[in-house]
């Protein structure tokens, strides 16, 4: 049977791991909880962009333009992940989804770009070969806009140039602190209908701020001026629409990836706990029969003495 | 009583303004325009510059745009930043 003294360093390095553990689930609950307010303080700004676009989306101008059409080049992949691992099968899970959707596309390695939003995407696709145009790291909780519209103008620029035709970003849905799905998502072309989709699921299904408030309803007037055209509107608004995506698809990566880590912490410093009152009955077991032992051999010395 | 229209000036992340306002100055693509309490049901593009925007109580307050997009609709402005 093990030393007592070797039982006793292992039940304090469980019970400090468990301590560590609990720590980062701590931390990750307030983090979780910040990036979940901040998706929602976008929703405003989505929602009209949205209903702008459905109004627009009547006249002739909206098809012809070019974010909405259809043209030959390669696909980029947008791929949201964390830096940091700990956080269950979250990473992973994106990964595995992209390339369910390059297999699912027929595309080549060489028909692919990625951008890689966190370190852990961008390394896996770099590490087997795809090309990874631009890498992001160490990406704020807060998420700041203008990172976000460095994506979205590279985007914007390589559809243009003729270099890609499709994007699609690759992201963690947050459903809820248990759950959270991985899913793809095409953004170049525009499709309005995936805008109303991403629109509605930015607030999550369950949780405090699940309900939906009434004013937020998107109500079109019949008679709408136009100014000065539609095309140059349209010129703004696309890319903006493309930037909500984009921002949004982050925010919730990370709203899920605090939670995801909340949840591996959460078991982790249970297991910690766990393995740690295993080791102390153990460690009671071993010293008693230690001091057990030592009776029985000072009342047989008595004896023998007698 | 004074006439007002609600006036939202938001960013993706960020919400600037929401509130009520009695008018609003703006640079739009062809011109400054000035918005009024039930303006027409319009969309415009604007140009850089800054936004002023008069409060209830007679204070005004100043926001910078670039590349924005004001929208109207009953009783209700939102600019997109």
């Amino acid at each position: 049977m093990a030393s007592l003294k070797s039982l006793k360093i292992k039940i304090h390095s469980y019970k400090k791991t468990g301590t560590v553990t609990k720590a980062m689930q701590a931390v990750s609950a307030v983090k979780m909880r910040k990036a979940q307010e901040r998706a929602l303080s976008g929703r405003a700004y989505a929602a009209t962009s949205l209903s702008i676009l459905q109004r627009l989306s009547g006249t002739s101008d909206v098809k012809r333009h070019a974010l909405l059409q259809t043209k030959t080049g390669k696909t980029c992949f947008v791929i949201i992940t964390s830096d940091k691992g700990l956080a269950g099968s979250l990473n992973s899970a994106v990964i595995r989804k992209a390339e369910a959707e390059i297999l699912r596309l027929n595309l080549n390695k060489g028909d692919v770009v990625i951008i890689g939003v966190g370190r852990r995407g961008a390394e896996y696709f770099a590490s087997r070969g795809y090309e990874v145009k631009m890498k992001f790291e160490n990406v704020a909780d807060g998420v700041s806009e203008e990172e976000m519209r460095m994506v979205t103008d590279k985007v914007l620029n390589w559809h243009e140039e003729g270099e890609i035709s499709t994007c699609i970003v690759a992201y963690t849905n947050f459903i809820s602190t248990f759950e959270q799905e991985p899913v793809v998502r095409q953004i170049v072309p525009i499709a309005p209908e995936m805008f109303s989709l991403l629109v509605k699921n930015i607030r999550p299904a369950k949780g405090k701020y699940s309900p939906i408030p009434v004013e937020e309803k998107i109500s079109a007037p019949s008679v709408y001026t136009i100014e000065p055209d539609a095309d140059s509107v349209l010129r703004i608004l696309l890319p903006k629409l493309l930037n909500i995506a984009v921002f949004h698809a982050h925010i919730e990566s990370k709203a899920s990836e605090h939670s995801a880590r909340m949840v591996a912490m959460k078991s982790a410093t249970d297991k910690a706990n766990e393995m740690a009152s295993t080791y102390t009955r153990t460690f009671n077991k071993v010293r008693q029969a230690a001091i057990t032992r030592e009776v029985s051999e000072i009342t047989s010395g008595i004896e023998a003495m007698k | 009583m004074q006439k007002t229209f609600h006036l939202v000036i938001s960013s993706v992340g960020e919400t600037y303004f929401d509130g009520q306002a009695v008018s609003a100055t703006l640079p739009g693509s062809d011109g400054e325009l000035t918005v009024l309490p039930n303006h027409e049901p319009f969309v415009t593009a604007l140009k850089n510059g800054t936004i002023t925007v008069r409060l209830p109580a007679g204070e005004t307050k100043t926001f910078k745009t670039e590349n924005g997009i004001l929208e109207f609709s009953g009783n209700r402005a939102v600019v997109l930043l």
